[in-house]
């Protein structure tokens, strides 16, 4: 039986009709862009340049002008591709999971999550790609029938398993982007006016008439693919995992890693979310669609998520110790008191300590402190791959082939650059699609149990 | 093909009655009165899911999730051959002289292999099924009907006593009654 609900706390306040969801989410589609719109994409379009500028350099001169050497093979390119392939895994993870544990208050994030999603596994691919050095044979990486011998590609390395898993990801995730979108694409398709928007909004909403057998065929499709890319989501960060874990160096080679990448993943793709739904509630005035409430449930997630991977921080070094392993223990004490100290300590602090925050109502209702702390997250982050990759690898075996390593000015470049590329495509999504699920939102209006 | 097939739009229709509601209580009972008075509905279009709708009107349940499972196998299949292809019979790599043959590290490749069919071969005949095709012109009752309207399309067929279901509509909530002939549509 369906009734009103006299418990829950509404999901959309301020009495919203169906006529008014439409009309509010679709309001930056349908007007001029705003003052603050312009500035953003501005900057962002600044910070696509720099990516331009470091990634001509770096094809035209060549790998040597970043700092990798021998000894840090991976440097600020695989923090940097792990940093944003995380992002992007959290997005699918949390439009799929919450829709199979039928939450719905993730019906207002669930848009710009997956959008994220999309742009961050963009971002992410622009430093594995450009590793290879020469980009123009990257397709090699595919098991394609070659001119040079019956060579095919290596089925046992984690390394390709990637290739397959992100590849994979990217298109599903697409695909259920894309489907979760065109209910709304029609929508601005009948709202609005010029022939030109009409004609692409048009295209893309495939002829879409919110057709009862449509919607019911719509649910189960994605009620099957988001069945299908949870797991995906935990394959592919898994992967990801291995790219580390299965190699023999001391501070990769655990079997922790799996579930602590995962974890570590939702914990930086709910900050990510969370730093940009809380600037976009307040440009775009949704805060009767992403309320304190859906902000409390994020802070929620983002200090159990954190707390998970603080533990796996912690077990890590309780192994080294109890392993009598006497390389993995060096590792471990190099992380906390070697010359890279400062970014051991920052990721600790970021990522286990300052979620704690959480714990107060004021720390989790509190949209301004929630950026900030969201900030924080992304940072911590960051740093934790940073600190896996580079300390593990700056001091090997042969004390003879030790380095410090530090990020050239075109490594720097690139990575503020995908900031750019990201910001960029999230601009332009916030302009010309709606950031929030307009069909589903007014689904949950009538507040239904 | 179907979704090309312009005697299936609406517009092409001899005679249909619209309902059109803003209220989905009311246009759940309107779609029961009409069942149970035994009118066949061609369909109802709303601008979000109303859940219980598709069964109250007799639509089938979507053979989706089969159509899920046979794409998944499909790909499944195709992943191993591939795999057994290239690794054992093409070109047998000599790793530690371990025999060549099927081992865990084929399983992340033929696992994302199936997710990918799944999806795509899912999504396309959603895509087919649903007569949804980039560029295909939208077949619309009511342009609010993505917006805030929910519309009830009856077609006139024989047998069918158009007083009676327009008096359903009536006394069920319907804001609006229409009559739509060839495309026309006049409001009764």
């Amino acid at each position: 039986m369906i009734h009103d609900s006299l418990i829950r706390e509404r999901l959309v306040t301020g009495d919203k009709t169906a006529a008014d969801v439409t009309r509010d989410i679709a309001r930056p589609i349908l007007n001029q862009p705003t003052k603050a719109w312009k500035i953003g994409f501005t900057l962002s379009l600044i910070f696509l340049g720099i990516f331009g500028i470091s990634l001509f350099y770096t094809l035209w001169t060549g790998i040597g002008v970043w700092n990798i050497n021998k000894t840090v093979m991976w440097g600020w390119d695989i923090t940097n591709f792990v940093f944003w392939v995380g992002i992007g895994h959290a997005g699918t993870l949390i439009s799929a999971v919450l829709l199979l544990f039928r939450q719905k208050w993730r019906m207002s994030i669930n848009r710009s999550a997956e959008a994220m999603t999309i742009f961050a596994v963009v971002c992410a691919a622009m430093f594995p790609v450009f590793h290879m050095g020469r980009v123009w044979v990257g397709y090699w990486a595919l098991p394609l029938p070659n001119a040079f011998g019956s060579l095919w590609v290596n089925f046992n390395s984690p390394l390709l398993w990637d290739v397959f898993a992100i590849s994979t990801y990217f298109s599903v995730s697409l695909l259920f982007w894309y489907i979760g979108l065109i209910p709304d694409i029609a929508t601005i398709r009948d709202k609005v006016k010029t022939k030109t928007a009409k004609f692409w909004y048009g295209f893309f909403s495939m002829g879409w008439t919110g057709s009862t057998r449509t919607w019911a065929r719509y649910e189960l499709i994605s009620l099957i693919l988001a069945g299908l890319s949870t797991p995906l989501v935990l394959s592919v960060h898994t992967i990801v995992s291995t790219d580390f874990a299965t190699s023999v160096v001391p501070g990769w080679h655990t079997t922790i890693f799996p579930p602590y990448f995962v974890a570590g993943a939702i914990f930086s793709g709910f900050g990510m979310v969370a730093t940009l739904l809380v600037v976009a509630r307040k440009v775009m005035n949704y805060e009767n669609y992403i309320t304190i409430g859906h902000l409390e449930a994020m802070t929620k997630i983002i200090m159990v998520t954190g707390s998970i991977v603080g533990i796996a921080y912690l077990t890590e070094f309780f192994i080294a110790w109890y392993s009598g392993n006497e390389y993995e223990q060096y590792a471990f004490s190099n992380r906390a008191f070697g010359p890279y100290w400062w970014a051991y300590w920052s990721m600790m602090s970021c990522n286990l300590l300052a979620p704690q925050v959480f714990w107060f109502k004021w720390a989790r209702t509190t949209p301004w402190f929630i950026f900030t702390m969201s900030i924080v997250v992304n940072v911590g982050m960051w740093f934790e791959r940073f600190v896996i990759i580079v300390t593990s690898l700056h001091r090997d075996y042969l004390p003879s082939s030790w380095v410090m390593y530090s990020g050239s000015l075109t490594e720097i470049g690139l990575f503020l650059g995908t900031f750019g590329i990201f910001f960029t495509c999230f601009f332009l999504f916030a302009k010309y699609m709606p950031v929030i699920n307009m069909a589903e939102i007014k689904s949950i209006l009538r507040n239904r149990e | 093909m179907g979704i090309l097939d312009k005697n299936l739009s609406l517009r092409n229709r001899n005679k249909m009655l619209i309902g059109v509601w803003e209220d989905e209580d009311k246009l759940i009972e309107a779609t029961d009165a009409m069942v149970h008075s035994g009118v066949h509905i061609h369909d109802i279009y709303t601008p979000y899911p109303v859940h219980g709708l598709d069964r109250i009107i007799g639509a089938r349940r979507s053979r989706l999730a089969r159509v899920a499972f046979l794409c998944g196998l499909t790909g499944f299949i195709l992943m191993t051959t591939m795999i057994w292809y290239m690794y054992v019979l093409d070109w047998p790599v000599n790793v530690g002289n371990k025999p060549v043959r099927f081992t865990p590290s084929w399983i992340p490749v033929m696992f994302e292999g199936t997710v990918l069919c799944t999806a795509y071969g899912m999504g396309f005949f959603f895509f087919w099924r649903s007569r949804l095709l980039l560029g295909v012109k939208n077949d619309l009752l009511d342009e609010r009907q993505t917006d805030d309207r929910m519309i009830m399309a009856i077609e006139c067929n024989e047998g069918v006593n158009e007083a009676d279901v327009l008096n359903i509509m009536k006394s069920n909530g319907a804001v609006e009654c229409r009559e739509m002939s060839h495309g026309v549509q006049t409001t009764i």
